[in-house]
């Protein structure tokens, strides 16, 4: 599905020695690829941004008990970003999603089941070391 | 080789599931790492072991918990540790996946395919039958197929 992304086109964070630098092309990004690449990292640099910009949303296995559905359905205008998608998102979930105009998503999983997704809205982690630094940049999943 | 359950049902009343790999192990499997997690934790997360707790970060060589490995990494750490238990196998990338996969026991659960490029011999269990499959093909027939 190739829809314009509603909340932002771009994010970008610092944590110590990383950098995110994320470009979205489209309204849902699903991350997936090998295991061990810096996906959940990656989260947890976004999920730092929480405290300070109010257009994030970070869920995770953490969440588990929550009605993650009811969570997304009362939220809007936001970049919504899970973790661990592939245990979290039910069926009804993933057709809400698929649907929802008011939010932004970065499902970080690797079952595109349900959110009715081309391989345009796959995508895969670049880790770059950059001097001391380590940059975080997402592009197309081949 | 490992045995492979598509549907929860199927597991043996007197085998536990495990769906939450990340806590799994960071709760239990942890306090088990010995020699044996060297490899695979090499292998998949392309990281260090220094210390029972502690690993090499690969991005910036810093020592951290050995709670930051992958969930796949920590799922096929799960698995081995653990025999008598079931693990949902659904946040193994595909490199997880051909060390899982490679295993010579342990079990595990997904109500779809997920499958490596590169396959060894697994057992399939239903409520009703159990066999060894050793072809990719025959494999993803077998998670395709309803009954």
């Amino acid at each position: 599905m190739k829809s314009k992304p509603i909340v932002m086109d771009h994010f970008s964070t610092i944590h110590s020695s990383f950098i995110v630098n994320f470009t979205f092309k489209n309204n849902i990004t699903i991350l997936m690829g090998d295991s061990g690449t810096g996906k959940t990292a990656a989260f947890s640099f976004i999920r730092e941004c929480m405290a300070v910009n109010s257009k994030i949303l970070c869920l995770n296995y953490l969440d588990f008990q929550k009605d993650i559905k009811n969570i997304i359905s009362n939220t809007e205008g936001k970049l919504i970003v899970i973790d661990n998608a592939d245990i979290l998102l039910d069926d009804a979930t993933r057709k809400y999603i698929s649907l929802d105009d008011r939010n932004q998503y970065l499902i970080i999983g690797r079952n595109p089941k349900n959110l009715f997704t081309t391989k345009e809205n796959l995508f895969e982690l670049i880790s770059k070391n950059v001097g001391e630094q380590t940059e975080f940049t997402i592009k197309e999943y081949l | 080789m490992i045995t492979i359950f598509k549907n929860k049902q199927d597991i043996p009343e007197n085998m536990e599931y495990v769906e939450l790999n990340d806590l799994f192990f960071n709760q239990n499997t942890v306090s088990l790492i010995d020699k044996r997690a060297e490899m695979i934790i090499g292998t998949i997360d392309k990281v260090k072991l220094i210390s029972k707790y502690k690993i090499c970060s690969r991005f910036n060589d810093v020592a951290l918990d050995i709670d930051r490995l992958s969930a796949g990494c920590k799922t096929v750490l799960n698995v081995l540790y653990y025999p008598d238990k079931v693990f949902c196998m659904k946040e193994c990338g595909n490199n997880a996946l051909e060390v899982l996969y490679g295993l010579e026991y342990g079990n595990v659960c997904s109500e779809y395919a997920l499958i490596p490029f590169s396959m060894e011999s697994v057992v399939v269990q239903t409520k009703d039958s159990k066999m060894r499959i050793s072809d990719y093909e025959e494999l993803k027939e077998w998670w395709d197929d309803e009954k």
